[in-house]
């Protein structure tokens, strides 16, 4: 005969494998610390060809006025503007990134918690059916 | 009222029973709605922007993700961009690269927000998009909302000038490079753009925040605020800005967003709407074939209480014996 409780727990376990499993991996693996730094890692990545994006849609919209300010740019003044414009660009990009996924890892590793709970309890089940089942046991027949 | 509330429950029930069916019908609808848009608004290229066309991509996004209805939408929106000019698809697709980069890093999940945005603009009651999105999804949402406003913007801005825009295909360089301006203009010189998005995040954010807050009530009361500030808001900021006659659309479209807020949270508020599960497992003595229908079950508020602090979190790595401590297993289960 089926358990019916053990049932329950089976299809919560199940539902987490099928739906949530990939996606809170990551959780199960990585520390906190561990996590956001490697998200921290790729948004720097992503952060800096972010920035080269929209450096490239600002040089096209403003090529007039560079053009016409060629000669007297100051190309020191020029790099060290450039500079600070994408420290702070990353500055922002990183923190943005350090709040979503410090959040993420607090919903996802409560997912896993909730899993592990489930996963114990279908072991207690099995256990107790398998106790209950053994031949020195009477209460089974 | 418990007419209504019958009609809801049966409404559950047959969701739960036929979402295999419903799910593909709706994304169906979402797809042809946006693509109908997309040739009615930008349909530069002749060949892709009719009917036909919208309804076997849509049949196509019926049975895949939704990103790949984003993916679909981009290139079509690319290719009638392109067939005015070449300039704009150039903007355009540096555009779509950045926003892509923001989408997939921050809100992967969320292409029914990307989309439903701009579409809800076009219809204008694209204020129910914050309301909707604080009440049922999280604070990062923010950023579907915002990629889905820019696009919004720009395809306007290029709709409304595609007399310039497409005036001349055999310009010379120069020409092409000012042309260039003249697109990112309507993105970076747009006043209103900046506004409406600004004051959207703002609201999504307000109602998320009150929504989670443990007070009785909190769902109306987040919609209440959430409308009350995003109406004052935006017509404060088309007062500052000069900008006329918005101020019927605003407060038309709030109530409108308004309405559509309630009924979501009619639909929403204490159910469960997951999805129907087919499951296969087994274990020693059977193979379980387990279709799990979603009942309508109240879901009490889910408090946890955590200390933070007191250990240090620099020194802390995740070993296996850590790990089943923390979750309260053995750790052979984790292997």
């Amino acid at each position: 005969m089926v358990n019916e409780e053990r049932l329950r727990h089976m299809i919560r376990v199940a539902e987490f494998d099928a739906a949530e499993g990939k996606r809170c991996k990551p959780m199960m693996q990585y520390a906190r610390k561990d996590y956001v730094s490697l998200k921290l890692l790729g948004s720097f990545v992503t952060g800096t060809f972010c920035y080269g994006l929209l450096l490239v849609l600002w040089g096209l919209y403003s090529v007039d006025d560079l053009l016409a300010r060629l000669n007297q740019m100051d190309l020191r003044d020029a790099l060290m503007s450039f500079i600070l414009s994408y420290v702070l660009f990353l500055l922002m990009y990183l923190g943005v990134t350090y709040i979503v996924f410090n959040v993420k890892y607090t919903v996802g590793r409560r997912k896993v918690k909730k899993y592990y709970a489930s996963l114990k309890k279908v072991n207690q089940l099995y256990d107790r059916e398998e106790r209950l089942r053994m031949p020195e046991n009477k209460d089974w027949e | 009222m418990t007419t209504i509330l019958e009609w809801k429950e049966r409404a559950i029930h047959f969701y739960g029973r036929n979402e295999v069916y419903l799910t593909p019908i709706v994304k169906f609808i979402v797809a042809l709605v946006a693509f109908t848009i997309i040739n009615d608004r930008i349909g530069y290229m002749e060949r892709i922007s009719s009917m036909p066309v919208a309804l076997v991509l849509a049949l196509l996004c019926s049975v895949l993700s939704v990103n790949v209805m984003i993916v679909l939408a981009t290139l079509l929106i690319l290719l009638d961009l392109y067939a005015l000019s070449l300039e704009v698809c150039l903007v355009a697709i540096l555009l779509f690269l950045l926003i892509y980069l923001v989408y997939f890093r921050f809100a992967p999940r969320h292409g029914y927000d990307v989309l439903l945005t701009p579409v809800l603009f076009h219809l204008n009651i694209p204020y129910v998009m914050p309301v909707g999105m604080g009440l049922l999804r999280g604070a990062y949402s923010v950023f579907a909302l915002v990629c889905g406003s820019v696009v919004y913007f720009f395809l306007d801005g290029v709709h409304e000038n595609a007399a310039v825009l497409g005036g001349s295909v055999e310009t010379a360089e120069e020409e092409a490079v000012s042309m260039i301006a003249v697109v990112l203009n309507q993105l970076v010189g747009n006043r209103e753009m900046y506004l409406v998005t600004g004051m959207m995040c703002a609201t999504l954010l307000i109602v998320h925040v009150i929504r989670r807050m443990s007070i009785e009530n909190s769902w109306q009361i987040a919609i209440v605020s959430g409308l009350l500030f995003q109406t004052i808001g935006l017509i404060a900021g088309y007062m500052l800005l000069g900008i006329e006659g918005r101020t019927i659309g605003v407060l038309i479209g709030n109530v409108a967003a308004g309405v559509i807020s309630f009924f979501l949270q009619f639909l929403f508020f204490n159910l469960d709407y997951s999805r129907t599960e087919r499951l296969q497992f087994e274990d020693d003595e059977y193979y379980y074939y387990v279709k799990a229908v979603p009942k309508a079950a109240v879901a009490g508020a889910n408090k946890q209480v955590k200390r933070f602090g007191g250990r240090d979190e620099r020194k802390e790595r995740l070993t296996k014996q850590q790990f089943a401590e923390e979750m309260d297993i053995d750790e052979d289960l984790l292997d």
